[in-house]
């Protein structure tokens, strides 16, 4: 499976880890379909930032895509 | 839907009928379509047209009788169309465009006894088909009674070329043949079939007792004998009438070869009826454009402007008036095909969800179709199966059923008999919108009606469940309409008096043993309420006339829409009708759920129903009144007049509440009502409620159209403020949190400060994410 990069440098840090965030290899899951895709992450507990235009762009284009299927 | 029903239902939209014209042409011209081309000002494409259906067009388009010119609709509006001369100005400026194939040549001899324009063409069209074909005239030459024509009217090129073509097609010619009935009875018994054209054959001709052919196959006594044209059957010659007799025999001879009915399923030949319906009265009229020189014929321009006149005959009724079809460009009969198709998807992508969706099911579309056909229903039952089949997609419904169910919740559903009684003969049921947009208007009207009727008036905050009915939620739907049937049975069989058209169209529908009736009939049987805003007496009354805005549930319910307009005029408010209303009411986007799946799509049908007049408007229906605000329009509910704020303020600039807005008013209206009236506990304010939040219009305006309500964030803060769990971004000490009660990941970006939590954004997604361990 392609792993698709949405990777993108931020300010964002994790607030209870006090780390910035770091490129992470994440599974995206909806409706039993399933994709590899990177993100940025807090190294240390995980906690994955899904950026506002991701959101409500190819996030949501994606999720339409799959509720068609 | 199976493939009968879909034919069944197929056949009830007439928009791919045959216009008028066509119909009425004996050989089926497109003439709507050749009208297009000329009004162009392309001849090239009109004749292309004639080509395809005519038989010789350069005699045809030069004698034609126009049969179709009484049929014209543009009669109705000025003067039907001049089809001849504009078909005769058509082929004396063009040459042949499209010369039809000839088929493989296949057995069946056949020969074409006499070469008027009857014979020529059945010789044409059998050797087009394959049919080796003889045509036999005992004069020099073909033509007939064509050759009369004097050569202004038809130049003898126009009869060399006919030839010419017959030729191409390998029609073997005899001329100057002596035709006596030996010599026909030879050529019958050399051929398997015959056409005699009576345009130069006399029954005394034939070697057997001719008998008046059948006027469907145009049969004879004898088998594979036919015989048309002329003038036999006593008419003046039409040159049309000929090309149509030849056209028919060509068909009972190719019938008659392979020995099939030469009779079944020709009700469309000829001349025939059509169930078209074209509405002309929105055209202005207009009179037939004359050539200068009536003896040249029309100038380039002059049959541009005639054909110009043409107004392309079809129906589309439904589609002028509906956002919905126009948007997906669809009318019912293409509509319904692709909804088929769409189920008929067992692995790939169904494109046609969101279109079906979409609908607001409103039915207007089926009262102006004159077949009534039924779109909303076809969607609706759709809409289940895909339940049903698990086939619909979560998102378009998923807010709209939430709303629902937190309607139907503890928060904000109650029934109770009025305060101080144990029966009750009535019931008051605003509905879950009134209460979500006016809940202080609800409590007005439940105090007016517990002092005016006798015998009691409970109270019942509820939801009939009509977002599940529309989301094609069959098993919710009853859920919510048992628990409904239950509830009016423990308070008595009361009559149950709603606010909302929607309501009563689905207790009317569903639940018809239950005795119902609409707010403003109650209130137009009794006396106005003594504070009602009778214009002129109060700043607050509108100084300008309103048009009045029928919500679309109520497009039947004529004993609801006369007592909104008795109530009208008590109040003394100034109603213009606007021609869409009543009957033909729009939906203002609600409707169906469409705003939900098509959030574009909803605003467009809003600004349609609030553009219907110019004027300021006046709705009964609380989604109508706020969507329509919403659009931009000034309108006040009718509650705002009979029962007006003590406060005052214009009742027409109230805005649009939002969805959080509304949730709030429905849970502070139960608990108001229930600690008032009923002297009940307060509810217990749940942790996260508490979180005091402070959002800017254009926030709260976005997290609405991503339909994030006020509570999602408040838990998201609430979370993860417990939790410490969230990003910070130290430029600016804003906080990014996230939260997922159930199917949806909320996030918030916001800022503590000392007033409260100050909202910078939110957005939301279904997906998971889950990070890969290594």
């Amino acid at each position: 499976m392609s792993t698709f990069s949405f990777l993108e440098t931020t300010t964002w840090q994790c607030n209870s880890c006090g780390l910035p965030l770091q490129p992470a290899k994440v599974t995206a899951t909806y409706l039993g379909g399933s994709f590899n895709v990177e993100l940025m992450a807090c190294p240390q507990c995980g906690f994955i930032l899904v950026p506002e235009d991701l959101a409500v762009g190819k996030m949501l284009e994606v999720e339409q895509l799959l509720e068609d299927k | 839907m199976d493939q009968p029903q879909l034919r069944e239902l197929e056949a009830r939209c007439i928009q791919e009928e045959q216009p008028f014209c066509t119909a009425a042409c004996p050989i089926h011209v497109d003439v709507r379509a050749f009208m297009a081309a000329l009004a162009k000002g392309d001849l090239r494409e009109g004749r292309k047209v004639l080509d395809r259906t005519m038989p010789f067009p350069e005699i045809i388009g030069r004698l034609c009788d126009q049969p179709c010119r009484p049929f014209c609709k543009r009669g109705e509006i000025g003067d039907p169309l001049a089809v001849g001369r504009l078909e005769h100005y058509c082929v004396t400026n063009t040459q042949t465009v499209v010369k039809l194939p000839k088929l493989p040549a296949k057995g069946g001899k056949v020969v074409v006894v006499g070469a008027g324009l009857s014979g020529m063409t059945a010789a044409l069209d059998l050797a087009r088909k394959g049919r080796p074909t003889t045509l036999v005239t005992s004069f020099p030459g073909i033509g007939g009674r064509l050759r009369d024509y004097p050569e202004t009217t038809l130049p003898p090129s126009a009869l060399a070329q006919a030839a010419e073509l017959l030729f191409s097609y390998g029609v073997v010619l005899y001329t100057a043949v002596s035709l006596d009935p030996e010599a026909i009875d030879g050529l019958i018994a050399t051929h398997d079939a015959a056409y005699f054209d009576w345009d130069e054959i006399a029954f005394s001709q034939l070697p057997f007792a001719a008998n008046t052919p059948d006027p469907l196959t145009l049969a004879l006594d004898r088998a594979g004998c036919f015989g048309g044209g002329g003038t036999a059957d006593g008419s003046a010659y039409s040159a049309i009438k000929q090309v149509d007799d030849g056209r028919r025999a060509t068909l009972s001879i190719e019938r008659f070869l392979q020995k099939v009915s030469l009779t079944a399923q020709r009700d469309k030949e000829g001349s025939c009826a059509t169930r078209m319906v074209t509405v002309t009265k929105h055209y202005a009229p207009a009179a037939e454009i004359l050539p200068a020189d009536p003896a040249s014929g029309y100038t380039a321009a002059e049959a541009q402007a005639e054909a110009g006149r043409c107004i392309r005959c079809e129906c589309l009724e439904c589609v002028k008036q509906c956002v919905y079809l126009r948007e997906y460009k669809e009318y019912p009969k293409t509509l319904i095909r692709k909804i088929y198709n769409n189920q008929a998807i067992v692995q790939g992508t169904r494109n046609a969800n969101k279109m079906i969706n979409a609908c607001s099911l409103c039915d207007q579309c089926a009262t102006i179709c004159p077949n009534d056909f039924p779109v909303a229903e076809v969607v609706r039952t759709t809409r289940g199966n895909m339940v049903d089949n698990q086939h619909m997609p979560p998102s378009p419904h998923d807010f709209a059923l939430e709303d629902m169910r937190f309607s139907l919740s503890e928060h904000c559903s109650l029934s109770r008999h009025q305060p101080g009684t144990a029966s009750s003969r009535y019931l008051f049921y605003p509905g879950c919108q009134l209460s979500g947009s006016a809940p202080e208007a609800v409590k007005r009207v439940y105090d007016f009606l517990g002092a005016q009727l006798q015998g009691g008036v409970a109270l019942m905050l509820s939801c009939c469940g009509i977002p599940a009915h529309w989301a094609g939620q069959k098993e919710l739907f009853q859920q919510t309409l048992d628990a409904f049937r239950a509830e009016i049975k423990r308070l008595g069989n009361p009559t149950v008096i709603t606010a909302c058209s929607s309501c009563l169209s689905i207790f009317k529908e569903f639940a018809a043993d239950i005795e119902t009736t609409s707010l403003w009939e109650t209130l137009d049987a009794l006396e106005l309420p003594a504070n009602a805003q009778v214009r002129s007496t109060t700043s607050a009354a509108p100084t300008t006339p309103l048009t009045l805005h029928d919500p679309c549930t109520a497009r039947h319910q004529h004993a609801m829409q006369a007592s909104v307009r008795s109530l009208c005029a008590k109040l003394g408010l100034e109603i213009v009708e606007n021609p869409y209303n009543g009957e033909l009411a729009d939906c203002c986007g609600y409707g169906g759920l469409m705003q939900f799946a098509n959030q574009p799509l909803g605003r467009k049908a809003a600004m349609v129903k609030a553009e219907r007049s110019p004027l300021n408007g006046l709705a009964y229906c609380a989604m109508c009144r706020d969507n329509l605000v919403a659009a931009g329009k000034p309108v006040a509910h009718l509650l705002d007049y009979l029962f007006p704020t003590p406060e005052g303020g214009n009742p027409l600039v109230r805005p649009n509440p939002g969805f959080s807005q509304r949730h709030e008013n429905r849970a502070r209206l139960k608990n108001e009502l229930a600690t008032t009236l009923w002297q009940e506990a307060d509810a217990p304010v749940a942790a996260h409620k508490q979180i005091r939040l402070i959002i800017s219009q254009e926030v709260l305006d976005l997290l609405n159209s991503r339909h994030i309500l006020e509570e999602d964030v408040q838990r998201v803060i609430h979370h993860t403020e417990a939790m410490g769990q969230y990003l910070i971004n130290p430029a600016n000490n804003h906080r990014l949190a996230c939260f997922r009660p159930v199917r949806v990941t909320y996030w918030v970006e916001y800022e503590p400060t000392d007033q409260g939590y100050l909202i910078h954004t939110g957005y939301s997604h279904r997906m998971q994410l889950q990070e890969d361990k290594q």
